[in-house]
């Protein structure tokens, strides 16, 4: 399907951010364009500190950039209230942070039920919905102990659990394997391809592992703060793979990056 | 900017209706109290040790409280036990303005607006004699509705009866003293009353005179016919005069178990001392109103007024002060309780920034954290108040207990001198939700402000 034929998502438009740091203002992005089309699993890759998880926090909501502009659908976010982004973010976009908080005097099924009892669910109402879910993501036993009690990678299912709640549109994963072993990040990827596939839920995720890359659909790079690619994976898994080892090997002097005009 | 802004959203309306767009919803309070309790519940030592601060503060204010209500309640009942609100106890002890209570004043005085009856008593002092037994006994002199305004528990005689007979009712002390073991056993007995009558409340020449008419009206009566009568002057103002008058009843009052006294009809005075006025009365309001204005017309006549109005005004205004100290002392002990829940909630919160921070960014509003730490704060406050005004109020019945019974083996009744007031439990309910509110507002007020992003990179 060609891009011109397919439902935008996400709009980036121009998005800056800068941080003041002792008084000095760190540029963090560059100027981000980039649309997701509905039903993609887009990896937004690229090393530490090149603003990955920033820009994912101002696609979610929690952070304003400084200059440029974020569509959720057809609404502009950072033109509302903070109740009514927090609401919108609540009914349409599931969230999985790369260490997965807990209500920690709350089971893991009340945990799951979390983002429905906030949307004005009772908990007995959003435990029904959870139960089905916990059994989704295979951890139907563990229902009743505390999410501490478990291991990481059981806990980021329990995570993309209480992500799916409310049928969300798309889901905003900011590296949900990064504190996984390698056996556990895969089944956590390959549950959320299924979920991708299965129920076409548009996913944006944060990875910096290589192996991850073959679950998703599109692969966007970052570099220092700006977009140095953004392929289809089906054609360029392989470019990627070395396109990435070739940065982790040598950093920025990577020549035939073409970065965005900083502004 | 804006301008670019809006024409993106056109062109996005046009291909995207895919979001929802719900009103802004909000957690419902259930949910918020049982995630306030599942906290309080897994941190149970910490949870148990500011319920308990609470309580125990609590506990001591009403512990301290329904003991200082219920003695002043029990001091009040025992003093306007005898003594209604509506009736004025008058005197003549104001010694420069000397006046007795006779037809003339009496009449005066219930004239005034809205006094409804006037009940004139004369005290006489003097000595009982029977057989080798005497002893020396106030004998009151009152009209049957000053018995009746007094309340007098009389025994044996009822105060319609007592009121047509020409004997005495005497204390159960004075029946003894006279040499009746038993009280009851005095009762139909007559014995020698010598009194000293001061002149200002006896009719000249009365006593002997009506004496006389009595013996020609009562040609039955055996015991005039054998009465010794001794009239002698006293002095230049007293007299002394002695009758033989039989005992008709008992005046059996708990609270002067002990008191030597005995009550006559002001008629039989009259008839066999020659008193026509009394020293004292009681007044009878009909319009409480104007009780302020009665009693001041009344201190015009001459007489002293008194009220219980008084006394009971009086006791309020002792216990007020000694319930404006337990208050303080109360202040002190709940301003340490509530430290203690500050601090705890604010150890709750640093130790929640992480789950203030996920449930902000799963899409809770600042109203939803402010209202869950609040709720929490007024749950240990409510569960500290509840336990406190129970172990105050049992703890104050137990020690009622406790004197009851250790009174009654040295012949005390029973008394109950615990009392909580339905406006002091309102008030500390009231009380109890501000706690919550003080101690939760400051804690809520910094949960509702963390920013979602700093709260998940808190470490």
């Amino acid at each position: 399907m060609s891009e011109k034929n397919r439902e935008v998502a996400i709009k980036v438009q121009g998005v800056t951010k800068n941080f003041i740091v002792g008084g000095r203002e760190i540029p963090i992005l560059y100027g981000i364009n980039f649309d997701v089309y509905k039903g993609d699993f887009v990896l937004l890759v690229g090393p530490s500190g090149c603003g990955k998880s920033t820009l994912l926090h101002i696609i979610y909501g929690l952070e304003p950039p400084t200059t440029g502009t974020v569509f959720i659908g057809d609404e502009y976010e950072w033109s509302h209230t903070k109740n009514w982004r927090a609401n919108f973010r609540n009914k349409n976009i599931g969230f999985i942070p790369q260490q997965p908080f807990w209500i920690k005097s709350l089971s893991v099924i009340e945990n799951i039920s979390i983002p429905g009892v906030i949307s004005g669910m009772s908990f007995r109402e959003a435990i029904q919905k959870a139960a089905k879910l916990i059994e989704l993501v295979g951890m139907g036993e563990w229902a009743d102990h505390r999410p501490y009690d478990l291991s990481g990678g059981q806990q980021q299912r329990i995570a993309l659990a209480r992500a799916l709640l409310l049928d969300p549109k798309f889901i905003i994963a900011d590296e949900p394997t990064g504190n996984l072993d390698r056996r556990a990040g895969e089944k956590l990827m390959e549950l959320i391809r299924n979920i991708n596939e299965q129920y076409q839920i548009t996913i944006l995720m944060v990875t910096h592992n290589v192996e991850q890359y073959k679950f998703g659909s599109r692969i966007i790079n970052m570099v220092d703060g700006v977009i140095t690619s953004d392929t289809e994976n089906k054609h360029n898994v392989k470019a990627i793979r070395e396109f990435t080892e070739l940065v982790a090997e040598k950093g920025n002097e990577v020549p035939n990056i073409k970065k965005t005009k900083r502004q | 900017m804006a301008k670019k802004i809006q024409e993106n959203s056109i062109a996005f309306q046009e291909r995207s209706s895919w979001f929802k767009r719900e009103e802004t919803s909000h957690m419902k309070l259930g949910s918020i109290l049982l995630i306030g309790y599942r906290n309080i519940s897994m941190n149970r030592t910490r949870s148990i040790l500011t319920i308990g601060g609470v309580s125990v503060g609590v506990g001591i204010i009403t512990f301290l409280i329904a003991l200082g209500f219920g003695v002043q309640d029990m001091v009040i009942k025992e003093v306007t036990k005898n003594n209604p609100e509506n009736v004025i106890d008058i005197s003549n002890e104001n010694l420069e303005n000397f006046v007795v209570l006779n037809e003339e004043t009496a009449g005066r005085i219930k004239n005034i607006d809205g006094i409804s009856a006037v009940e004139i008593r004369a005290n006489i002092g003097g000595k009982f004699i029977n057989g080798e037994s005497q002893t020396d006994s106030v004998v009151y002199g009152v009209t049957p509705g000053f018995m009746e305004k007094a309340n007098s528990n009389l025994e044996r005689i009822n105060i319609s009866d007592f009121a047509s007979s020409n004997g005495v009712v005497v204390t159960p002390r004075l029946a003894a003293l006279l040499g009746y073991e038993n009280a009851q056993d005095s009762v139909g007995n007559e014995v020698e009353y010598q009194a000293v009558i001061p002149k200002d409340i006896r009719k000249e020449e009365a006593a002997s005179n009506e004496n006389t008419e009595n013996e020609e009206n009562n040609p039955d009566s055996d015991s005039n016919n054998e009465t010794k009568n001794i009239e002698k002057k006293v002095g230049d103002e007293n007299e002394l005069i002695s009758k033989k008058i039989k005992i008709v009843g008992i005046i059996n009052d708990a609270s002067k178990a002990d008191a030597i006294y005995a009550y006559a009809t002001f008629q039989m005075l009259k008839d066999q001392y020659g008193i026509v006025a009394g020293q004292s009365g009681k007044v009878e309001i009909n319009d409480m109103e104007k009780i302020s204005n009665a009693r001041s017309q009344i201190e015009q006549i001459g007489f002293v007024t008194e009220s219980v109005i008084d006394i009971v005004n009086d006791i309020n205004s002792f216990f007020t002060i000694v319930r404006s100290v337990l208050v303080a002392f109360g202040t002190i002990i709940m301003s340490i309780s509530a430290m203690g829940m500050m601090n705890t909630l604010s150890v709750s919160l640093l130790q929640r920034t992480k789950e203030v921070g996920i449930l902000k960014a799963l899409g809770a509003k600042r109203t939803d954290i402010f209202k869950m730490f609040i709720f929490e704060a007024i749950l240990i406050s409510f569960s500290g108040g509840i336990l406190g005004v129970l172990g105050g109020y049992g703890a104050a019945k137990g020690i009622n207990l406790l004197v009851n019974t250790l009174g009654q083996r040295y012949g005390i009744n029973p008394t109950n001198f615990v009392y909580v007031p339905m406006s002091f439990l309102i008030a500390i309910a009231t009380f109890i939700i501000l706690l919550g509110l003080t101690t939760g507002v400051f804690p809520a007020r910094r949960a509702s402000k963390i920013h979602a992003l700093e709260a998940l990179r808190y470490e």
